[in-house]
């Protein structure tokens, strides 16, 4: 039962990844003490780190190493969640709940979704 | 300035905690983004405050905690550690690990500030009450130097006293002390004891302060009546020196009872013999004796040294114990320098 659920990608609208992401600026600057330049620095990189990022996801897929995967899926939780992308999060958060109990088969389009929510964010950002 | 370890592996959290950090003000941040170099780092320096992500590769943050608590003069230093909001379980370990706060990812600015300024006060207060108390073991020492310096004048001078009401002279005085702490490092007298005896020594005619003028002073030879009124000055001295609170005034009485007695029993006031002789009393006894015999008296010219020992050598198991005759001789050279440095003619400032 748990190989069958762990082959399903999991449904894109249960994390609201399905609804495009937008950039909600003022929240960030909020958070940030209304920081212009902490901001534009955390843009910056989080642009430029994009590529790396999704790279680092598809290794430890293709590796089939359920603990790289669960690391690096936290970390990518962690940047979403900085850019107020509570839905890029929320998937993030539940592919490194699958790959820290070991559920790393089947997860190809579940990291592919992540990857797509990942550049889409950098997008918005770069705009 | 305070300084601030970070340590995470990802470059954007460091990047951006480094710039809160900087806001903060008089803050040094220094980065890292493995957990095992930073570390290394903590064993050479000591952070006021230490901000470490949770989830890292080699090393989480929980088992860093564990490992910079282990490290010497490092368990009261502030650790913020950073975890998700979904992570209560490990904010729960972290706690009983050692952090002393927590931050939630995504970092806000104002809670950040809130958190570390609270940790870096903690740290302020630690160092101040650090210092505060150094200051004080520092004072202590200082004054209790300073008391003894005192206690160390005070016997000198009562000394003195004693000895100005008789032929002898500062620099006996000086002298015997010394021979005394050289015949108790021949004996191998731990280092504290031959302080002691060096210290004690100068109060063993102190009991004279108590023998009437017309005894002390006389010019010729006593009779067998006075000669007893002087041998009180042993029981005098103990009498007075014994219920000190000082150390150095009790070692003086057991000294001032002692250094009469003979090893082969005849001497006085107890008649005490052998091993039965207190053993300050036994080395004071030779000590004595020995600058007795080579200084120069109105009433006496100085013997020689070859003399001198010789009549130690021969009063080997009836006045002298045989062990601190052995034990002055064989620290000749530094009785040569001691006699060099205390002549009659002048005393050394204490």
């Amino acid at each position: 039962m748990a190989a069958m659920e762990a082959s399903r990608c999991p449904d894109p609208a249960d994390h609201g990844l399905s609804t495009p992401f937008v950039l909600d600026r003022r929240s960030i600057l909020a958070r940030l003490g209304e920081d212009e330049e902490i901001y534009q620095v955390m843009v910056d990189m989080f642009v430029h780190d994009v590529h790396d990022n999704c790279a680092a996801l598809a290794a430890a897929l293709e590796a089939g190493d359920a603990v790289a995967l669960s690391r690096e899926a936290h970390t990518v939780k962690g940047l979403l969640a900085m850019f107020s992308d509570e839905a890029g999060a929320a998937h993030a958060f539940w592919l490194e709940g699958q790959a820290k109990a070991g559920r790393v088969a089947g997860l190809a389009e579940a990291v592919a979704c992540l990857q797509a929510r990942l550049r889409q964010v950098a997008a918005a950002l770069g705009a | 300035m305070h300084s601030v370890l970070i340590v995470d592996d990802s470059d954007i959290n460091l990047t951006l905690i480094k710039a809160l950090v900087l806001k903060l003000g008089e803050c040094s941040p220094v980065l890292f983004d493995k957990p095992l170099d930073a570390l290394e780092w903590c064993r050479g320096n000591v952070p006021d405050l230490v901000i470490v992500d949770y989830m890292m590769p080699d090393m989480d943050g929980l088992r860093f905690i564990a490992a910079f608590r282990a490290l010497h003069g490092r368990n009261e230093i502030p650790v913020l550690m950073i975890t998700a909001n979904d992570q209560k379980d490990v904010r729960y370990e972290a706690l009983l690990g050692g952090a002393n706060d927590f931050l939630t990812k995504p970092i806000d600015r104002v809670e950040f500030s809130a958190r570390a300024r609270n940790m870096l006060s903690l740290r302020t207060g630690q160092k101040f009450l650090a210092d505060r108390a150094e200051h004080l073991s520092a004072l202590v020492d200082e004054r209790t130097a300073e008391i003894r310096e005192r206690e160390k004048e005070l016997i000198f001078r009562i000394s003195r006293a004693a000895e100005f009401r008789d032929p002898e002279t500062g620099p006996h005085i000086q002298r015997m002390a010394h021979y005394s702490r050289i015949i108790a490092g021949g004996l191998d007298l731990p280092p504290e004891t031959q302080q002691l005896i060096l210290e004690a020594a100068p109060m063993h005619d102190v009991g004279k302060i108590g023998i009437p003028d017309y005894i002390l002073l006389k010019p010729g030879r006593l009779t067998p009546e006075e000669m007893e009124v002087m041998k009180g000055h042993a029981r005098l001295g103990h009498e007075l020196l014994k219920d000190s609170r000082s150390e150095i005034m009790r070692a003086g009485a057991l000294v001032a009872i002692s250094h009469h007695e003979k090893y082969d029993g005849s001497g006085y006031p107890n008649g005490l013999k052998g091993g039965q002789i207190p053993l300050f009393g036994r080395i004071v006894a030779v000590a004595d004796v020995f600058d007795a015999l080579t200084s120069e008296r109105p009433y006496k010219r100085a013997w020689s040294l070859d003399d001198a020992c010789r009549y130690l050598e021969d009063g080997r198991g009836k006045h002298f114990d045989p062990l601190c005759v052995e034990s002055l001789l064989a620290g000749w050279e530094q009785v040569l320098e001691i006699r060099q440095r205390f002549r009659d003619e002048e005393v050394p400032p204490l």
